[in-house]
């Protein structure tokens, strides 16, 4: 849409200098989005009646959360069969739910972090010491890695704390986690990161995305937000239910205002209830009042007010009305033709 | 059988400790680890690691358990030469003089090599015009 926009406000101003082909020409792709300090995320994200919300919008069906995953390095094992009494079974489902609700944590939405420059000394008589620089890393047991203390000499004589793309490759370096390795891997960037989003390996992006970056983290926020934006395009978000990315997803959309895709999916496949519960989510954390009167209120009024898409919401919600209009009348049919009514 | 390489920990009270480097590295591959150690002894603990080698981003990188460099100096351990000459430019120690004489020595030598081929070069031109 942002790409269409420039192209049109090009159109307008009838200037299509070279200059200009080269903007659009980056925009026809996905742009980076990132969530900013001025406009922080976090209060809204972190909200108890908001993550309950982002929760329901998953629609967790724990067949899907405890499916075989493609993670390589465990073998397929065989299914166990137990018998159990009633009470048992109860305990077993009670623990796979919660095993389940700590799989299906939502990634944090932080604002991106802000760029070191914090320079601890100035030493120019150390100038031809070292041709090249000095990494000295603290390695006390029990700090945190966001904690650690990592300071650069340079070879100008400056002492001054790491920056953050140094200081992940040397936490990774001393401390390793596993599957996160030092150099970013390629999948992310280029001609790779564009096959896997055609090929729609929209969990697999992300999950790597999680093990590899920290979440304020600006590559993190580029590649989840052009993740995010190619699967809004494309219609994606049935690969994403029932996996801890579907909240993220959602926060994103709603954040920036750009619920409509989802919003048609939802009333397309006949999920009222949740398309309520996401015009609900999306007065929450944008503040905007919608009328409350009957079931499908809030959604009018949604698309009266705030929608970009009016044409095709409101043709999918007459056809959801009549088809739920149909659907009484067959029940009210059946129900005289078996003699209940 | 070889001590491990976090050291034995075990070490006689009364004899003298030194911070100091010790090389681990293999030919041509120097690597130090940075231990507590008494000479001809077993290495007690180890306190860090120093690699001289820049690695491709031309960094050479150093850890130092700051803690335990603390616990050992309190409790009265000498600190070796090329080890005060780290902890001065990690900033934990006052900048050694050796590294400000070193540094001093370096710049002199690239002057006076600049100057050399800057003589030389004045030569060559001279003996071309005659």
């Amino acid at each position: 849409m942002a790409a269409f926009r420039l192209v049109s406000k090009c159109l307008k101003a009838e200037n299509l200098s070279s200059a200009h082909f080269t903007i659009f020409k980056r925009l026809l792709n996905y742009s980076t989005v990132e969530y900013d300090e001025q406009r922080d995320p976090r209060p809204s994200f972190f909200n108890k009646d908001i993550q309950n919300l982002l929760r329901t919008l998953t629609r967790v069906d724990l067949h899907k959360v405890f499916r075989r995953r493609k993670l390589g390095d465990e073998k397929v094992r065989d299914p166990e069969y137990k018998f159990m009494t009633d009470e048992e079974l109860q305990e077993a489902l009670q623990k796979a739910q919660q095993k389940a609700n700590s799989l299906l944590q939502i990634p944090p939405v932080v604002p991106a972090r802000k760029p070191i420059s914090k320079i601890l000394s100035l030493d120019p008589e150390l100038q031809g010491l070292e041709t090249s620089k000095m990494v000295f890393t603290d390695i006390t047991f029990g700090v945190k890695d966001s904690d650690r203390l990592i300071v650069v000499r340079q070879p100008d004589g400056t002492l001054c704390e790491a920056e953050w793309e140094v200081k992940n490759r040397i936490n990774q370096i001393y401390f390793p986690q596993k599957g996160r390795s030092v150099k970013p891997p390629k999948m992310f960037q280029g001609t790779d990161f564009e096959d896997l989003l055609k090929r729609q390996e929209y969990e697999f992006i992300l999950d790597c995305a999680c093990i590899q970056f920290e979440p304020n983290d600006p590559d993190y926020q580029r590649i989840t937000s052009i993740t995010y934006q190619h699967i809004n395009d494309n219609n994606g978000f049935d690969k994403l239910r029932s996996t801890r990315h579907f909240g993220a997803l959602t926060f994103f959309l709603v954040w920036h205002k750009n619920i409509d895709n989802l919003l048609l999916e939802l009333i397309e496949t006949c999920y009222a209830d949740e398309a309520n519960s996401l015009i609900e989510l999306y007065s929450k954390i944008k503040k905007v009042e919608f009328e409350k009167t009957n079931d499908l209120s809030m959604i009018e009024h949604y698309i009266k007010k705030c929608s970009n898409k009016k044409g095709a919401l409101e043709l999918a919600l007459q056809a959801y009305k009549e088809m739920s209009h149909q659907k009484q009348n067959i029940e009210k049919g059946i129900k005289t033709a078996h003699g209940m009514s | 059988m070889l001590p491990p390489a976090s050291g034995t920990g075990i070490f006689v009270n009364s004899s003298e400790k030194v911070i100091r480097l010790l090389r681990q590295g293999c030919t041509n591959r120097p690597f130090f680890h940075i231990r507590r150690k008494n000479q001809h002894r077993p290495v007690i603990e180890q306190l860090g690691t120093f690699d001289p080698m820049p690695n491709e981003h031309n960094e050479k990188l150093t850890s130092l358990n700051y803690e335990r460099i603390r616990y050992w100096i309190g409790n009265g351990a000498h600190v070796s030469q090329p080890v005060e000459q780290l902890l001065g430019l990690a900033g934990f120690f006052p900048i050694h003089p050796t590294s400000y004489m070193t540094a001093w020595r370096n710049r002199r030598a690239t002057k006076e090599n600049q100057e050399k081929s800057i003589s030389v070069e004045a030569d060559d031109k001279n003996e071309v015009k005659q």
